[in-house]
């Protein structure tokens, strides 16, 4: 009873963990509305059968000229997250065990795994796997917006390229999106909000619980 | 019935009549041709420019050769255009085998500049959409031929029925030969499923010394991006959205209660 007690304090908005700041969820959802974008003008572009996704966004004619500038916005928004995430995503010895149980956390026997710091590896991967196919995005994306001036050699591989990117890209963020919004609760409270709760933290993210609250940057609850 | 436009480059006399014809009929606004030391009226096609007779001096056998081609859409059986373009409507293939742009669909991507294997289609920066020859698609249709045929002044150019033009085509390629030409021959490249412009060349062996590829293809880029990748997307797409959705089916989200250490639930204090 006791136990069940402290939780429902320690869930009470009183004791709050900041998780992202504003900086850091105003750049998150910057790059996801621009890649929500380029993701179905890129569709409708990508297959005929998929052409109808432009009628949303005003044509074919316009999401030409749209579609590019929409990759250039999520290219920076990935800049300024690689410059700002790169450190707390490298991978330490943890993670590579985490990485060899995935099948562990796909399935919730999650004490059986390693403990995360502010990120787990999962996260660390999808992150690095998007900075790749950003990169690969934008550079064969940018030969793709002026064919007219591109050598022939660099169009031909712009145009498998992009498309292989994309397909890794999307499919990995459509799982991301899954454990944002259904699969981890309280997580889209995080990004959008900025904050959990203690237990969140400390079941997701032991190691970055710790440090947070004996780094003093947590604000102690009275009773702590 | 398709039909078929024949160039019997050993009649070319690089007049330049069909250039002017094709302007004209096309009603292409004018731009200022570019003097580079050749006879060429332009470097290269352009979207106001879609027939262009090049003027290839070829040095062999101890001399010079003045090969004259008539650079322009090949209208291919299996156009690579075709194959890349994303906008529905945008390139067609009408009965007689004409490969025909249709502006009011075109979305400027260029993807048919990549897709195509001999290099036609421009894209104008003024309109932002793609031209090339149209086989005079509007003349042909009310039984005209096109323009170009029409003031040819040596009979270099004819324009018929596909299988009659590979016959007269073929005959002339062996009078050439009976005349000592042994490398005459015709140019309807069977990597894009033969063209319905068909070449008579004086050796058809080396194509690229008039300005031809010697065995154009649908780029392997192109085919593997519309064919197995179609399907590795789709794939992909599907199961990532079905993977995920029975995963909350079958384990339901993640919770601290149920899944966490037990005794990490111990006081804080």
């Amino acid at each position: 009873m006791g136990t069940r007690k402290r939780r429902h304090r320690l869930n009470s908005p009183e004791i709050r963990i900041p998780r992202f700041d504003a900086y850091e969820r105003t750049m998150h959802w910057m790059s996801a509305l621009s890649f929500v974008y380029a993701t179905l003008t890129g569709l409708a572009i990508w297959s005929p059968k998929l052409y109808w996704l432009s009628a949303m966004f005003g044509g074919g004619f316009v999401i030409r000229g749209t579609h590019p500038w929409s990759g250039v916005i999520f290219s920076c928004v990935m800049g300024w997250m690689f410059a700002r995430w790169a450190k707390t995503m490298a991978l330490d010895a943890d993670d590579r065990v985490w990485l060899s149980r995935m099948g562990k956390y796909a399935t919730h026997q999650h004490t059986q795994l390693p403990e995360s710091g502010r990120f787990n590896a999962g996260q660390k991967m999808l992150f690095w796997s998007q900075v790749l196919t950003a990169l690969l995005l934008f550079l064969s994306g940018i030969v793709l917006w002026f064919p007219e001036w591109m050598p022939r050699s660099l169009r031909l591989a712009a145009i498998l390229l992009h498309p292989v990117a994309a397909i890794g890209s999307i499919a990995g963020i459509i799982v991301h999106i899954y454990m944002g919004v259904a699969a981890v609760p309280q997580s889209m409270r995080a990004m959008l909000r900025g904050y959990v709760v203690e237990d969140w933290a400390r079941f997701h993210h032991p190691k970055w619980f710790r440090e947070t609250r004996d780094g003093n940057t947590l604000q102690k609850p009275r009773n702590l | 019935m398709l039909v078929a436009k024949l160039i019997d480059t050993t009649l070319c006399i690089g007049c330049k009549a069909c250039e002017v014809a094709c302007q004209e009929w096309n009603d292409q606004e004018y731009t200022l041709g570019t003097f580079d030391g050749s006879y060429q009226t332009m470097p290269d096609l352009a979207p106001n420019f879609w027939n262009l007779i090049k003027f290839n001096e070829v040095e062999r056998d101890g001399g010079t050769s003045w090969l004259m081609s008539k650079y322009q859409c090949m209208h291919c059986a299996d156009a690579g255009c075709i194959a890349a373009c994303p906008a529905p409507g945008a390139i067609v293939q009408l009965a007689n085998g004409t490969v025909d742009f249709a502006h009011d669909n075109c979305i400027g991507c260029g993807y048919c500049i990549t897709g195509c294997p001999f290099d036609i289609p421009r894209l104008s920066p003024k309109t932002k959409k793609v031209y090339k020859c149209s086989l005079c698609s509007d003349r042909t249709a009310v039984g005209l031929e096109p323009a170009c045929i029409k003031t040819c002044p040596t009979n270099c150019l004819t324009f018929g029925e596909r299988d009659e033009i590979l016959r007269v085509a073929e005959t002339r390629a062996g009078d050439l030969r009976a005349d000592g030409h042994k490398d005459a021959g015709i140019y309807n490249p069977a990597g894009v499923g033969g063209t319905n412009v068909i070449y008579v060349l004086k050796d058809a062996s080396s194509p690229q010394l008039y300005g031809l590829p010697k065995d154009p293809m649908i780029p392997w880029t192109v085919q593997l991006w519309k064919g197995p990748l179609k399907w590795l997307g789709s794939f992909a797409f599907i199961g990532a959205i079905l993977g995920t959705f029975f995963h909350y089916v079958i384990y339901g989200p993640q919770d601290p209660e149920l899944h966490g250490h037990k005794e990490e639930e111990a006081p804080l204090e």
